[in-house]
């Protein structure tokens, strides 16, 4: 472990997180689209974080007995899911995605909830990225005791 | 041991060498901020400095621990954004400081040298 595996760790916080603002983003801009190629409306994307330092405790032993430290965990983005929420239907007999009723079936999807979630996506970002700044200053002040 | 590296130096480099490490954790937690389930980790900084002074090995790699007291999130996830921010700002003073003595050390030193090829 040395001081430099901070970077890779908050680059992969960084990574997740642009990820996740990825995700809302696309959320947002299918927020109207009721045909996609899978058939059916848009479903809401959401995605699910996980800790990349969850590993067995065979692998963590001997990980532990090379380099005397159980691993920092890194972040990453585990999986995107679907939000289970059930479609918006609204009454649009001229639509031509409009079922027999005369009902388009539009995604659930919340503008608030989205801007709520990007907005804290951003907020761990630039968190994050004031970490690598802290990083790179230690870095270059272990660098200042050779001049 | 020798005069250019000192006990002051060598207990320095202890101490840079684990506010490196907690540093790390820090980061890691900073990292996790929104991972579920994740658990802050940290380890006594006192504790572990006073051990690492009292030995002569080199600093063997403190065990992190999980923080106990801290407001759980409903998705199990315990990390604190303030406490992690200003824990890393002290970490970074501290480190600096540490830095900043071993330079005095090393100057120190140097003076010594020059000074005495003055005379």
């Amino acid at each position: 472990m040395s001081i430099f595996s901070t970077l890779e760790i908050s680059g992969s916080a960084l990574a997740a997180e642009r990820q996740r603002a990825e995700v809302v983003a696309a959320n947002m801009a299918n927020a109207e689209t009721t045909h996609t190629a899978a058939g059916g409306p848009y479903r809401r994307k959401e995605v699910v974080f996980s800790s990349s330092g969850n590993m067995p405790f065979r692998m963590m032993l001997a990980n532990f007995r090379t380099l005397g430290f159980h691993p920092i965990p890194a972040v990453r983005v585990a999986r995107i899911v679907d939000d289970p929420t059930p479609n918006v239907m609204r009454y649009q007999p001229d639509h031509p995605d409009a079922n027999k009723e005369g009902y388009v079936s539009y995604p659930a999807i919340n503008p608030i909830q989205e801007m709520v979630d990007l907005m804290s996506a951003v907020r761990t970002y630039q968190l994050n990225a004031s970490a690598v700044n802290a990083s790179k200053q230690m870095i270059q002040q272990a660098l200042d005791i050779l001049k | 041991m020798n005069d250019i590296s000192n006990p002051i130096v060598q207990m320095l480099e202890k101490f840079l060498t684990l506010a490196s490490q907690r540093h790390t954790l820090i980061t890691s937690n900073i990292a996790n901020l929104d991972t579920p389930g994740y658990r802050t980790r940290d380890f006594d900084f006192r504790g572990e400095l006073r051990r690492a002074i009292s030995t002569e090995d080199p600093v063997m790699t403190p065990i992190a621990r999980a923080i106990p007291g801290l407001m759980e999130r409903p998705d199990g996830n315990n990390v604190s954004m303030d406490r992690e921010s200003l824990l890393m700002a002290e970490t970074q003073l501290q480190f600096n400081i540490g830095v900043q003595l071993i330079r005095n050390q090393f100057q120190q030193i140097m003076t010594a040298i020059t000074e005495g090829s003055k005379g």
